[in-house]
Order: C-alpha cells, then structure tokens, then sequence
C-alpha cells in the first residue's frame, strides 16, 4: 500500500478536501472489511463496524502521526473497535503477551509431530473452505494475526507497531495460530 | 538426529533463515521424512490461506461512510476571520439603512453621519413596525370572529361541495385583503 500516497490524501483531508478521504475509504475498504468480517462473522454487522472505523478515523485524523503508516493506524483503530466488540459479547479472550503455552488451548511449537499431512487431503478449493471454517473456530487475537498475515498480508513489523508488541512475541503468535489452524483441519479431516 | 522446531519450520517456508541456519535445515530434510513433510505440509496450508478469497464490498460502501462524516473543522487564518466579521458588520449595516428608507446616494453623502443617528433611524423602523402590528391585530381579529361564526351557521346547511369552494375563495379574499394591506402601509409611505 503506498504509503506515501496515503499521507497526501491525509494531508488534503486535513485541509478541507472531503474528496481525498474519499479516496483513502475506496483503497482502504476491502482490506478493512476482509479483516472486520472475519473478526465478527456476521456480514450486515462487519459492514457498520468497518463503516465505524473510517468515521473514527475521519473524526481524529488530526492526532495521526505522520511518521506512522496509515494503514497500521487504520487497523488499530479496527482492531480495538473489534476488542470492544468481544469483551461487550464476553468473548473468550487472551492477551498476547503472555507467555506461550500458559493456557492451556494454546500450542507450543515444539518439534513436528508424527500425525500425518491434511494439506494433500483436500482440493484447494475446498482446503481454503476448511481454512474459513478453521478460522472461526480459533480464539480471536490468534484470529486476527493470522488474518492480518495471509489476508491482509501485513508484515510482522507492522503486526506489532499495531498491537504495541515486541517482533518476536508477534511471530511467535502467528505461528502458533497457524499450528491450531492445521490442528483444527486436522480434526475436521 | 535433532528435528527442527516448529518456528524454525516457519521461518524456513517464509525464507527468514539466516544462510548457514537454512543451509543446515535443508541438510536435515534429505534425511528425515518428518520433518519434510512437516516442511510440505504447512507450506500447502499457507500457500491456500493466502488466497482466502476476499468478502465482496457493497457498491454504495464509500457513499454510506462519506453521507456519516461530518465536514472537516477547516483552521482559518485570522486576518480571514478579521475580513469576514468586517463584511458581515458591513453588510448589515447596509441593511438598516436601507430598510430606513435611505437611497444608495444618500448614503454614500450621509457617510459623515455619526453612529447614533443610525441608531435612531432603527428605532424609529422598529416603532413603525410596532404600530403597524398592533393595528392588523385590531383589523384581523373582529373579522376572524365573524368569519368563524359565519362559517359555523353555513356549515350547517350548506352542501360540503359547496363549503369547499367558499373556503377557497375566502382564502383568496385574505390573502388579496393582505397584500392590499401590506401594500397601503409599506414602509416609507
């Protein structure tokens, strides 16, 4: 995403230019709306939700910082509407940092183990299909990293500008998103 | 023989080894078929997740955010602020004298005039306004009284049909009746 493109709308929407957020909402709603939607599941709600994230930006456009990328300041302002959304439903819910393998859903990433391939099992098409349903399934921070990694394709440096985390705790947990995610095809083949 | 860790497996598939770390990974994947189809495995599962396929995006999308934005708070610069006050302050002015009866010409002659005889020029406009208030009170509402006991005596017997067509053309007496009267006591007679 062209990152200085992006302060240019920014700049000319700080002036008055409504068309330039115009702009910046057409580049910006599908990654958004991918990443809401797999987040809340149910389609009407991800379009108000990714609807409210371009208002809340639009509304405190003046306190980003320029030396930030747009785009992470973007799903920040997501990412947190979406954590309200979770504790306001009582959503299980863990945080990030702590460390790995303390509760006791999470994975450790230990060496492979002997349990034979699901990739191979299934049709692309299908094994995206189980992908989805996998998704769903898997507890809502994890969700998000893992979305952000192989739908929005965010870098893990910019994984962790917006969760305020360290790189490698950031990694650590996309790996272990993607372990539960191949542990739930696992179970579902 | 030391299997590799899962992270290690990861970094590997996203080529984030170092040369020498990657180099002793693929030396050990020719000889342990675990760890290769640990390797093969979640290299399919990612290469599917990558291709998730994106959540289709309403056409009115942006016209439903850009409809729930209010117009950005433009920053005008004093001297702006300044020239807009003096042309309001003008302007208005401009009006009272006008509405005083005083042409154009007199009142680019009358430019000397001190402050408070545009003062006065008002309160007698407000006076006048005044009187001319009190006086359609005093002439509208012994007819409305009339009007409205006429109306309920022919309301009795006379055919609604009928009833409509009156009350149209009495509308029309008023209103003829109150240009008329705006007419003959219009400011500055």
């Amino acid at each position: 995403m062209n990152e200085e493109q992006d302060q240019v709308l920014v700049r000319r929407t700080l002036r008055g230019d409504k068309k330039a957020f115009e702009m910046i909402v057409r580049k910006y709603q599908r990654p958004l709306l991918n990443y809401v939607g797999r987040m809340v599941g149910e389609r009407e709600l991800a379009l108000d939700f990714a609807q409210d994230v371009f208002v809340r930006a639009y509304a405190s456009l003046r306190s980003f910082e320029s030396q930030y990328k747009f785009s992470t300041w973007l799903f920040k302002i997501a990412s947190n509407l979406v954590i309200d959304h979770w504790r306001k439903k009582k959503l299980p819910t863990f945080s990030l940092s702590a460390p790995l393998g303390q509760d006791g859903d999470c994975l450790t990433l230990d060496v492979p183990d002997d349990e034979p391939a699901v990739g191979q099992k299934f049709e692309l098409a299908e094994l995206r299909q189980r992908i989805e349903t996998a998704l769903e399934k898997l507890p809502g921070p994890l969700r998000e990293l893992f979305v952000w990694r192989h739908v929005n394709e965010l870098s893990y440096e910019e994984m962790a500008e917006i969760k305020g985390l360290p790189l490698g705790t950031i990694k650590n947990r996309v790996f272990q998103a993607k372990e539960m995610v191949r542990r739930l095809l696992q179970e579902m083949s | 023989m030391n299997c590799f860790k899962i992270n290690d497996i990861y970094d590997y598939i996203e080529g984030s080894l170092s040369p020498e770390h990657q180099e002793e990974l693929e030396r050990h994947l020719s000889v342990c078929p675990r760890c290769r189809r640990a390797v093969e495995d979640r290299k399919l599962i990612a290469g599917a997740a990558f291709g998730l396929p994106p959540l289709a995006v309403p056409d009115d999308f942006t016209d439903r955010v850009m409809a729930r934005i209010a117009p950005a708070k433009v920053k005008h610069p004093v001297w702006l602020i300044i020239l807009a006050s003096a042309s309001s302050l003008l302007a208005l002015t401009a009006m009272v004298m006008i509405a005083s009866g005083r042409s154009a010409l007199g009142v680019l002659s009358g430019a000397s005039h001190s402050f408070w005889e545009y003062v006065k020029s008002a309160a007698v406009l407000t006076a006048k306004a005044a009187t001319l208030l009190t006086l359609a009170g005093k002439t509208v509402r012994p007819l409305l009284e009339v009007a409205y006991k006429g109306l309920s005596v022919l309301t009795s017997f006379i055919h609604p049909g009928l009833q409509v067509l009156i009350l149209i053309l009495a509308m029309g007496l008023v209103v003829s009746l109150f240009f008329g009267m705006r007419k003959k006591f219009s400011v500055g007679d």
